[in-house]
């Protein structure tokens, strides 16, 4: 990859995934090949009105400095790219929910990224790594940076990012608590976490075990409690978020070592994260399953690391 | 409710009635809502930009049947929910005099993007504990924002398009095909190419007996294509379940499911044929043969063997004329 590859577009476009697919050669997961941006961007469609909040300069920054900060520990820029990104991107859920957007991050804008973060260990001496497909083009909560966004959103506690951070902190909650329907109610979201941070408080050993552990319990809890009425939040404020995006303008780009103020739509009030923080923990301390679970991690011996490198 | 629960639950019916729909404050027609499809359809050609709807609904319960039964705080909530915009909303209903519960639930354009779904549960305290769900009504309503007319089923976009003509790149390459199936996006589409000589007048104008059996050939083959896509699209996009099975999964992947899989795997309830179906392709044990059975299935679905006698009999007929 040492020859110059054709100059980065200024705007972000929508790749339609059947175009997006077709140039996913093992070549591009590999990481040996770039994809071809000309062709790609020819097979791409117009994201409509332009703003500053669609370019791509901004985004591409972010990544690089990722790939150079966490060059050691590439799992770690997930806590740290998350809320960057979700504050760089600005958009509403319904834009966000639109993979052709992604389909062009992951394959115009940064496929050295999607390479670098999630190529896996060297297996074998014959063939080279790959990053998995569903890294470029698949589901929001596989798609190297749909999930990164959507942790952000999901995770978020009005303007304040901290929560999110700490969420992406975590392997395990991208992984299992991300595809959660649950987690769409904000504070059982929040609850959640609020119950990681308190076992991790605790030093508990295998967090990643509790984590999911309590995703099953909390989707068996949810068939016969309402946490919408046991824990109640006001809806969103649509317009504070319009405002935030139409800020995109003007605003300065996010700041690298502290992080960036959100959307202010609405904290979640206390009480309703507490209700639920008591019912969830009180769930968790009974759970046969986190027992058991935690019996098979034990006695399948020092070799099990939850940890999962580069997944 | 069909799952059983460790308390007791409501059995009577619980009915949601839509009474209005506004956007931007506007009220919409009431044609576009279908109360049989139990449908909204809020795509307005003259108001593409509206930033929010409001839905009003009506909800009546078994009442004499709550007064009496084992439950307190007795609460109605109605809920939005759209799964690719990981929207939730839920809002509490009131109880008016007369005893229905009515209030309106808001329908965001930031929120939502193409189909979101309302339901409507019943929450009260049971033996001590608040908040759980006694009861909901039996079927969603289904808020599209896409679509012109409150129809509930829509499976298959079908495109006409020169191929060679057209602005996607990937087309042109392909502009030697006469059609293409494309199950990527939110809705299976078929392309047509019009490009492709002779083919959009066979398709819109057979005329004679030997046009028309051609013209059934080549649909049901395009329609035989289309199953077999979206029956491969479906199953290999099955979310797994926490208990490890595949999920039946929603949209046009559902209804090609239900409408295929008694033929793929006869016998066998959906959810048993589902997780056959999905062991089978994932560990690759008895995946090719069961191919067979998908051709099958989609060639019954696109009535292939209709067509193929139809035409096998024109063209006797053709040859009889002739001598």
């Amino acid at each position: 990859m040492n020859r110059t590859p054709p100059a980065l577009p200024e705007v972000l476009a929508l790749l339609p995934t059947t175009a997006a697919t077709q140039h996913l050669t093992r070549g591009v997961l590999t990481g040996q090949e770039d994809p071809p941006r000309v062709a790609l961007q020819r097979a791409s469609k117009p994201i409509g009105a332009s703003a500053a909040r669609w370019h791509t300069a901004p985004v591409r920054e972010l990544v690089e400095e990722a790939m150079r900060r966490f060059a050691d520990a590439r799992t770690r820029a997930d806590a740290w790219l998350a809320p960057r990104l979700h504050a760089t991107l600005r958009m509403t859920r319904a834009e966000a929910a639109d993979p052709e957007l992604w389909n062009f991050m992951s394959l115009v804008v940064a496929p050295d990224y999607v390479v670098w973060r999630h190529t896996g260990a060297v297996t074998s001496t014959t063939s080279r790594p790959t990053a998995p497909a569903d890294r470029f083009v698949g589901v929001a909560h596989k798609h190297a940076f749909a999930r990164l966004w959507w942790a952000a959103e999901m995770f978020r506690d009005g303007e304040d990012y901290r929560s999110a951070e700490f969420a992406c902190g975590n392997q395990d909650v991208l992984h299992t608590a991300l595809r959660l329907n649950a987690i769409d109610h904000r504070p059982t979201a929040l609850a959640l976490l609020q119950v990681l941070a308190n076992l991790a408080a605790r030093k508990v050993s295998h967090l990643g075990d509790h984590v999911n552990a309590l995703a099953s319990e909390i989707n068996i809890v949810r068939s016969t409690l309402m946490y919408d009425v046991i824990a109640p939040v006001e809806p969103p404020d649509t317009d504070a978020v319009l405002e935030w995006i139409a800020e995109a303008e003007t605003a300065p780009p996010v700041p690298l070592n502290s992080l960036p103020d959100g959307p202010r739509d609405g904290r979640v009030p206390k009480t309703s994260v507490d209700a639920l923080v008591k019912i969830f923990e009180k769930v968790h301390e009974e759970s046969p399953h986190l027992r058991r679970r935690a019996a098979t991690v034990d006695n399948a011996g020092a070799g099990v690391s939850l940890a999962k490198p580069g997944i | 409710m069909k799952t059983l629960m460790p308390y007791p639950t409501v059995v009577g019916d619980i009915d949601v009635t839509i009474e209005k729909v506004a956007l931007d404050g506007r009220d919409l027609p009431y044609s576009m809502i279908s109360r049989n499809e139990r449908v909204v359809a809020l795509h307005e050609v003259e108001r593409a930009e509206w930033e929010e709807a409001r839905i009003a609904l009506r909800v009546s319960l078994p009442e004499r049947e709550i007064e009496a039964g084992p439950w307190t705080d007795v609460v109605c909530v109605a809920i939005l929910t759209e799964g690719a915009t990981n929207a939730r909303l839920a809002r509490p209903l009131r109880k008016r005099t007369d005893g229905a519960w009515v209030g309106s639930v808001p329908v965001s354009r930031t929120l939502h993007r193409t189909r979101a779904s309302l339901t409507v549960s019943v929450v009260g305290t049971v033996g001590g504990v608040a908040g759980r769900v006694i009861g909901a009504a039996d079927a969603a309503w289904v808020i599209d924002l896409t679509a012109r007319a409150p129809e509930r089923k829509k499976e298959l976009n079908i495109v006409e398009i020169d191929f060679a003509a057209s602005d996607e790149e990937w087309l042109i390459k392909l502009k030697e095909s006469p059609w293409l199936v494309d199950t990527s996006g939110e809705m299976p589409t078929v392309y047509l190419n019009t490009g492709f000589e002779g083919l959009a007048p066979l398709l819109n104008g057979a005329r004679s007996e030997m046009e028309k059996s051609a013209r059934g050939l080549v649909a049901s083959q395009i329609a035989g294509d289309a199953w077999t896509a979206m029956f491969h699209a479906a199953v290999s996009d099955l979310e797994i379940g926490d208990d490890g099975t595949p999920q039946v999964p929603s949209g046009w992947r559902e209804s090609v499911l239900r409408q295929m899989l008694p033929d793929v795997i006869p016998g066998a309830s959906l959810a048993d044929a589902l997780l056959e179906v999905h062991e089978r392709r994932t560990d690759g044990q008895g995946w090719s043969a069961l191919q067979t059975y998908i051709h099958h299935a989609a060639a019954k679905r696109a009535r292939i063997p209709k067509y193929v006698r139809t035409a096998v009999r024109a063209l006797d007929r053709a040859e009889d004329s002739e001598r």
